[in-house]
């Protein structure tokens, strides 16, 4: 086998290494997943589930999403101090902890939306 | 192997410079200059507390250090370990989730687990385990092949025979002789009486300096206090 040549990846290459850090997000997201998914139940079933059933929970999508942001954070912060050394894998795959925890808010964002919108179909 | 157009012939050097660091006002790392080329297994030794992880995690890309240059062939690749295909790096704390099944941990570095451990049999009962299920030197020994065998052109490894047992740990040493052919190491490891022998070129650390020996490397660890007299 000859040395790796640095250079300009080619497009299947590429794309084998989105594909992974794709799962690598997933795989990431699994490990914070108690602590972000324990949160969006807790906003949806204390917030949400008792205005839709009250008839008033139809403007309250963008501050729910806005206060859930808010706690990434707070999940952010929690990882570090709880598991310092669990980037290790993820920057051997090219991930940085930015693409990391963007990866996951936008994971968890959109699973939360789907909680809101789950739950709006459900009461209704 | 995918081999990039455009790229130079020859060997790849990877260097290191400019890396500076201080911990409560001690300078750990001072003027620091590390050359790499595939091909080759650099050793880099250094007491306890000397810098020498901070020094593999500068490179890597993972700690950031202001004016910290790292190049492959004279281009700047800060952090490395966002461009692919260049290089990798074994902590010494474990690398993978505990969580993370081997074979799966194995497809995402882009490694055939059967063709890693080839030359270690008796890993194969383990390949379904999860790496938090592995014992301290099995866990570390395939960690260890994982980077050896993935497909990067440099592999930093910061303790790799730590906890692997003696007739392992002269396979790994074997293995490591094999891939150099295409790949360049830096090791960083106490078991000298191992690393030695691998070594083409020998880097010590010492009082944040980095110093290249030559000659009688063992004479000159014992003169800078690393090896008993």
């Amino acid at each position: 086998m000859a040395a790796r040549r640095v250079g300009k990846p080619n497009q299947a290459f590429l794309m084998t290494i989105l594909i992974t850090q794709l799962r690598a997000v997933g795989l990431f997201y699994r490990s914070v997943a108690p602590f972000m998914l324990g949160i969006s139940g807790l906003i949806l079933a204390t917030v949400l589930l008792p205005a839709l059933r009250e008839g008033w929970g139809a403007g309250l999508l963008p501050g729910l999403l806005l206060a859930k942001l808010a706690t990434a954070p707070v999940v952010w912060y929690l990882s570090e101090q709880l598991r310092p050394g669990q980037y290790w894998f993820y920057f051997n795959l090219g991930l940085s902890r930015r693409r990391l925890w963007g990866g996951v808010v936008a994971l968890d964002g959109l699973l939360f939306l789907g909680g809101v919108l789950a739950m709006r179909a459900g009461v209704a | 192997m995918r081999a990039a157009a455009g790229s130079p012939a020859g060997p790849q050097v990877l260097e290191a410079d400019g890396i500076q660091v201080a911990f409560a006002g001690r300078q750990v790392l001072a003027n620091i200059y590390l050359r790499v080329q595939t091909g080759q297994i650099v050793g880099l030794l250094g007491r306890n507390g000397s810098g020498k992880s901070v020094l593999l995690q500068t490179i890597f890309g993972a700690r950031t250090v202001a004016d910290a240059s790292v190049r492959v062939n004279g281009r700047r690749v800060v952090p490395a370990f966002r461009q692919a295909g260049l290089l990798n790096y074994l902590p010494q704390e474990p690398l993978l989730p505990p969580s993370l099944p081997l074979r799966q941990a194995a497809r995402m570095l882009g490694v055939e687990l059967t063709e890693a451990t080839a030359r270690f049999p008796e890993l194969r009962p383990q390949f379904d385990c999860r790496a938090g299920e592995l014992s301290g030197g099995t866990a570390r020994l395939l960690q260890t092949l994982l980077l050896l065998h993935a497909d990067t052109a440099f592999s930093l490894f910061d303790e790799p025979f730590s906890g692997v047992m003696p007739v392992h740990v002269e396979t790994l040493a074997e293995e490591m002789q094999r891939i150099k052919q295409r790949k360049g190491l830096l090791i960083t490891d106490h078991r000298h009486a191992e690393v030695l022998p691998l070594c083409d070129v020998v880097y010590l650390l010492h009082q944040g300096r980095l110093l290249k020996l030559e000659g009688d490397v063992k004479e000159a660890l014992r003169d800078y206090g690393y090896l008993a007299q």
